[in-house]
This record gives structure tokens, C-alpha cells and sequence, in this order.
């Protein structure tokens, strides 16, 4: 059993930062809240918990962030197509309606990451700007 | 003889009911093919004012994320597996789908008419 347990440390777990396409661009105190509640899952900036490097925790922890940095990526953001960018903005003010993001069982572990009213205020403004500048963005080029 | 009667009645209306219900089912259920690196039929039309089941095969070999926010559904699908999308009745309108981990696929539209 220990020879197992010590065998699959070696299995690669894919716990890995690999580098940013384009950070997103935000306002500081925005950029702040992104770092402190979503990063950890929605970026190439992890920062890995300890357990994130011991097998077989490590699997489920590095499979987990692979399918986070699938569905949004604060790191790619510059590499996301406008259309891409809309729906990443529509689905985060949705899940911030909803309040389920950041999950709760994330916030159990990381209960710094709790958004507050005032936070949540000001991502919704600012997702609401992103949108209407990328409707603005889009209606000016149709008109070209 | 009443008795038979009545008996008869109710299988006949029975069968009649699993009948229309067959019927319905196969009208209500619809496919969404992802193949080659895009989605099969791209325009899905649909009955507005019914419920829907939508069968989301991925034939690829790409895990990808079936997606779409007018209807308020994301679901990732892996290599070879077939997902089941449940809709609610539709208003008359297109509603847009895609696959949220490639956004070079071209994205399909479910219109319901």
C-alpha cells in the first residue's frame, strides 16, 4: 500500500501554470476581487493548495481547474474572440444573479474568497459596462 | 356483456393513449450531431409551445461543452457519449447553441417556430 501510494507521485498530475495568453483588463479594485475569489480556478495563475501536489488529490484538484480554465479563463481573455468575451461577461452575471459562484464548497476552504454585497455591486457594473461596450463595439462596426 | 364492454372500451382508449403518447415522444425528441469539429444539423428547427428532448451525440474525439445562454443550459459532453437536453416550451424565436471549449466552432441555432 505505501509502495503504491509512493508509486503514483510519480503519475504527472498536470498541476501546472502555463503562461497567459492575455491577462484580462480591469479596473484595480475589480482585478482584486477576480484574483481573490475566481482566479484560482478561472486563470493560469493558481495558486495551488498543498494537497494539489499529492496523489491522488491531485488528480481531482488538477482535473477540476482544467475544466474551470475551460468554461472561463482570465488569462486567455485577450485570446477570446468578442462573441467569446459576451458570453464568458453574460455567463458571470448570471452565476453572480444566481450566487453560485464562487461554489460553496470553494468558499469553505477559502473563505476569503467570499464576494460581498459591495463586491458583487461592482462586478455587476462592471460586467455591465463590458457589455454594453462590446453591443457598442459590434454596432459600430456593422456600421462601417 | 356490459362488463366486456366496458373492458374493451378501456384497452381500446388505453392503447389509443400510449398510442398519441409514442407519437408524441418521437416528435418532441431531436438530435444535435458534433462531428468534425461542428454541429450537425447547425439550424434545428423545433416546435414552439412544446416541451422538447434534445439528444447532444459527440462523435468526436474532443470532449466539448454544449452550451447556450438564452436557454440557460451548459453541459460537458466527452468522447462518444450522448447527452439528453431537456427544454421547456418555447417561444417562437432562435436560440443559440455552442461548443464553449472551441470557439472556432461555428456556433448552431435551435429555432422554434
Amino acid at each position: 500500500m505505501m509502495a503504491l501510494l509512493v508509486g503514483i507521485q510519480l503519475v504527472p498530475s498536470g498541476v501546472i501554470n502555463p503562461a497567459s495568453k492575455g491577462e484580462v483588463s480591469a479596473p484595480p479594485e475589480i482585478h482584486d476581487t477576480l484574483r481573490r475569489s475566481c482566479y484560482d480556478c478561472h486563470s493560469n495563475q493558481t495558486q495551488w493548495p498543498w494537497y494539489a501536489h499529492v496523489a491522488p488529490f491531485s488528480w481531482a484538484v488538477a482535473r477540476d481547474i482544467e475544466l474551470g480554465r475551460r468554461q472561463l479563463n482570465f488569462s486567455d481573455w485577450g485570446d477570446y474572440y468578442p462573441v467569446t468575451r459576451k458570453r464568458k461577461l453574460q455567463w458571470m452575471g448570471r452565476a453572480l444573479q444566481q450566487g453560485v459562484m464562487p461554489p460553496l464548497s470553494y468558499q469553505l476552504i477559502h473563505p476569503a474568497s467570499r464576494l460581498s454585497r459591495q463586491d458583487r455591486a461592482q462586478l455587476e457594473r462592471w460586467i455591465d459596462t463590458q457589455l454594453v461596450s462590446a453591443a457598442s463595439s459590434s454596432a459600430s462596426k456593422a456600421g462601417d | 356483456m356490459a362488463p366486456l364492454r366496458h373492458f374493451l372500451t378501456t384497452i381500446a382508449a388505453a392503447a389509443i393513449a400510449v398510442a398519441c403518447a409514442g407519437g408524441a415522444r418521437a416528435q418532441d425528441e431531436q438530435q444535435i450531431r458534433f462531428e468534425n469539429h461542428k454541429f450537425t444539423p447547425q439550424t434545428l428547427s423545433v416546435p414552439c409551445g412544446q416541451k422538447l428532448i434534445i439528444k447532444v451525440v459527440n462523435a468526436s474525439q474532443e470532449t466539448i461543452e454544449f452550451e447556450s445562454f438564452k436557454l440557460n443550459r451548459e453541459k460537458v459532453v466527452t468522447p462518444g457519449e450522448t447527452i439528453i437536453v431537456r427544454l421547456p416550451e418555447l417561444s417562437a424565436g432562435a436560440y443559440d447553441f455552442y461548443d464553449d471549449f472551441h470557439q472556432d466552432v461555428p456556433e448552431g441555432s435551435i429555432v422554434a417556430k
